[in-house]
């Protein structure tokens, strides 16, 4: 899986960062990616508006079994050795230990968008309770069950970097479009590992 | 770690432990850590230096104490949630368990107790017994009726609970500071922010 572009979104809507890592990524003017990822805010709402109509009704008779079910299929399983092994230990920042984390995690986007699959690429999309958004798009032309938990996986760390090098910055306001230099390289590592 | 997934119950990234078994964890094994003596001392100077500021103005002081709370708290909540990966509270008492177990647990390395509910469930206090932000300290004359010392922790509550869509107000009853036999914190659930959660979630 070779990723080639990473986006964040804000919870707005809007595009605050955005890094190509292959020279074969389709080249976009800025303004073009901010239309892009005003357009995915869009459709991730109106996908968790629509709903097949056996789950709407399993869902209005709230049955518990059916609501733990539910849940369980949300668990992202924890995919280790996704190159973190070969960073030292003291290089995670606020962060400890060989990885990020080493546990199976809920994913929060549960009927919204997760990931697209066109011809020659995917797109793979993660979003945090507070409502931002961390968009990958690799240069893979067909999903597995295991290619959307690698991404998610691999998002959730972007966004471990993103706390510590973004929000934890006292000159990055928030919203604002992302212009950490730390934050580029530590997710250009990462990346790089993949 | 197993992947066996049993009958998933309340947090399902700990499904298989307790919250608090889950938070020991985060904090033990996966959370840088430093001497609390240099966060005690960093913080003092901070509260001794705005009361300099503030000509001693205890008033204006609290007020500013809450609102660095606050630019915390926001930005707070996702180092929590990035570390933790917590699934929404669904109801209050889940809140404040989440936050007295993991939350304190994780950045202050303290477990308060949660107590004294309102009848309709909709207010808790924190008590905490130990207050790592209060070591060493003992308030002036003049401050010790109006400064809240570390008023502080309750505009990160503020902050951090607004960003996961949770209108609180946050105060402080009373300080051990101030010769108190508890040191309380009171949080009261406004409303739920209904219309800023995140498209996608249930």
């Amino acid at each position: 899986m070779a990723i080639q572009t990473i986006l964040v979104i804000n919870k707005s809507g809007g595009l605050v960062y955005q890094r190509d890592f292959s020279a074969s990524a389709p080249r976009l003017s800025s303004n073009e990616y901010l239309v892009l990822a005003g357009t995915l805010q869009g459709v991730v709402a109106i996908a968790s508006q629509i709903t097949p109509k056996s789950l709407q009704i399993t869902r209005k008779t709230g049955s518990k079994s059916g609501s733990d079910a539910n849940h369980s299929s949300q668990l992202v399983p924890y995919v280790g050795a996704l190159g973190s092994s070969a960073v030292p230990a003291q290089e995670l920042g606020s962060f400890m230990g060989p990885d990020y984390f080493n546990e199976a995690f809920t994913s929060w986007n549960t009927t919204g968008l997760k990931h697209v699959t066109t011809d020659q690429n995917s797109l793979f999309l993660y979003q945090t309770l507070t409502g931002v958004k961390f968009v990958a798009v690799s240069s893979q032309s067909a999903t597995s069950t295991m290619a959307v938990s690698i991404a998610e996986n691999l998002l959730r760390k972007a966004y471990c970097l993103y706390v510590d090098y973004v929000m934890k910055n006292p000159f990055y306001e928030p919203e604002m479009p992302i212009k950490c230099e730390l934050f580029d390289k530590r997710l250009g590592e990462l990346v790089a590992q993949l | 770690m197993s992947a066996s997934t049993s009958g998933t119950s309340a947090p399902a990234a700990a499904s298989r432990k307790s919250l608090k078994a889950f938070s020991e964890d985060v904090w033990k094994n996966k959370t840088a850590k430093i001497n609390a003596e240099l966060f005690t001392l960093t913080y003092g100077s901070i509260v001794s230096q705005l009361c300099t500021d503030y000509e001693r103005d205890f008033t204006r002081v609290n007020n500013q104490l809450y609102s660095m709370g606050y630019n915390i708290g926001v930005r707070l909540i996702e180092d929590f949630l990035a570390r933790t990966a917590l699934p929404r509270c669904d109801s209050l008492a889940k809140t404040s368990e989440v936050i007295s177990k993991c939350a304190f647990k994780v950045f202050l390395n303290v477990t308060p107790q949660i107590g004294n509910w309102s009848s309709n469930k909709d207010s808790f206090s924190i008590f905490l017994e130990e207050n790592p932000l209060s070591d060493f300290v003992e308030l002036p004359m003049d401050a010790a009726r109006e400064l809240w010392y570390s008023n502080i922790v309750c505009g990160v509550l503020k902050g951090a609970l607004e960003m996961v869509q949770m209108d609180c107000d946050v105060w402080f009853v009373s300080d051990v500071l101030k010769g108190d036999q508890l040191t309380e914190v009171r949080v009261k659930l406004n409303r739920i922010l209904k219309d800023e959660i995140p498209a996608g979630e249930d």
